[in-house]
């Protein structure tokens, strides 16, 4: 756990330091905000389920940029051998990158959620209910993006391949999300919670998976 | 370093002709049972006879994709290429009979079930995955790995058929109040016809695999 803790501060650091991963997703969502209200029409996306829905394939994108960002400056850097040569790296590295996307991603999930409610004006029935989802929904991205970006490490066609092998797996966990985030918009509490709860299961379960069979992935 | 030995005494080339034979058959004798032996459905009329191409070829799409599971943990804990050889075969054909129940489940029932899309499209990324690898061992751990993450969603997409809000019907032979809401002469056509897609399953499975083998093999005299 203690190396996890440190690879996760470490990526942190890198990212601080040159915050390209957070600025090309927090960007990248606030384009897609506006072209949808421009495309669809401002009654259409002040719908709750088609800005959630734009909202969380925006988060997903979003994730998939950042992780490949985090890994592309390992391979700038030559970092990954030495990371992966440490006793326990190979989880390390897993959890450690999980870890700290989770949190770019929460920092960027609140930049994002705030510029879709002030520039939709959408209006929240539930505010803590959605921070909920929101933070659940986060925390249900990255097991899944890490090991296909893992996956597809030093591949041509890595910018493709990866969304290829991402987006469909991932898809319980956009279902469960914008339905969450639906239900906490308009009101309904129970619906927001049962949607959090799955996506707590979802995090929980791939979290699980990644740490044990990831390892034999990292090369 | 991984192992390049074959399985001794393969005994596929000589079991799969009566393999051909007996899928031949009781295709033979379900599609006849389906065709003219069930009853007419009260309510669908005939278009509902789709349903013993549709229901078997559903249940092969989820044998081909837990046989990709269970030969991907096979890869990861020996690392013996026969296992990867029946990953890619199972695959495969999962791909092709997911392909085949989309047509099916257009034909019978006009909205697109997106999940079974999801399915299908994760397994090509699958192949996609394998045909971009260059190394064999690399490949087939890679490969290993998604076939394990990807078969997660797999009971995922059979309880999207419970989960609110689904197009698709609910399951009429497993359910969970009670016996199957299905006439009896139609449940026994069912069950053949899934017994003879099986059988079929089989027979691709022994070809497919008995061509990686072969593929493998030259693949080690050259290296």
């Amino acid at each position: 756990m203690d190396r996890i803790v440190l690879v996760a501060a470490r990526e942190l650091r890198a990212e601080r330091r040159q915050p390209d991963g957070v600025v090309a997703a927090v960007t990248f969502i606030a384009v897609l905000v506006l072209l949808e209200s421009l495309v669809v029409g401002p009654q259409i996306a002040r719908d709750a389920d088609v800005a959630s829905a734009l909202f969380w394939l925006a988060l997903a994108f979003a994730t998939i940029l950042a992780t490949m960002r985090s890994f592309d400056r390992e391979l700038e850097d030559d970092a990954l051998e030495g990371l992966v040569a440490l006793p326990g790296g190979r989880d390390a590295l897993f959890g450690g990158k999980v870890l700290s996307l989770a949190i770019v991603l929460v920092l960027v999930a609140t930049i994002g959620g705030v510029l879709s409610l002030v520039l939709l004006d959408l209006p929240v029935g539930l505010p803590a209910h959605l921070l909920i989802v929101v933070l659940l929904g986060v925390l249900a991205l990255p097991p899944i993006v890490v090991v296909d970006v893992v996956l597809a490490l030093r591949l041509r066609a890595r910018a493709a391949l990866v969304p290829i092998l991402a987006l469909p797996v991932l898809v319980p966990q956009l279902v469960a999300a914008t339905r969450g985030t639906s239900a906490a918009l308009t009101g309904d509490a129970v619906g927001a919670l049962s949607w959090a709860g799955l996506l707590f299961a979802f995090a929980v379960v791939y979290t699980v998976i990644g740490l044990t069979i990831v390892p034999a992935a990292i090369e | 370093m991984i192992e390049t030995t074959l399985p001794r005494g393969n005994v596929l080339p000589r079991i799969r002709p009566w393999l051909g034979i007996a899928a031949a058959a009781s295709f033979v004798v379900a599609s006849v049972m389906a065709l003219f032996w069930a009853p007419t459905d009260a309510v669908q009329g005939d278009v509902y006879r789709i349903l013993y191409v549709h229901v078997p070829l559903a249940w092969l799409a989820y044998l081909a994709f837990v046989i990709v599971f269970l030969a991907s943990v096979g890869w990861l804990w020996t690392k013996r290429p026969f296992f990867d050889a029946v990953a890619v075969a199972s695959a495969e054909i999962g791909v092709l009979f997911t392909g085949l129940f989309l047509v099916a489940g257009s034909i019978w029932a006009k909205p697109t079930w997106g999940v079974w899309w999801i399915m299908f499209v994760m397994y090509v990324g699958y192949l996609l995955l394998r045909g971009l690898s260059t190394d064999f061992s690399r490949r087939a751990t890679r490969a290993a790995v998604f076939g394990i993450i990807a078969v997660i969603d797999v009971p995922i997409v059979h309880l999207s058929v419970l989960w609110a809000n689904s197009l698709h019907q609910l399951p009429t032979v497993l359910r969970a109040a009670g016996s199957p809401a299905l006439d009896s002469s139609m449940l026994l056509t069912l069950m053949i016809s899934l017994f003879a897609y099986t059988l079929i399953y089989a027979y691709f499975m022994s070809a497919r695999v008995s061509l990686e083998l072969a593929r493998q093999g030259r693949l080690w005299t050259q290296t």
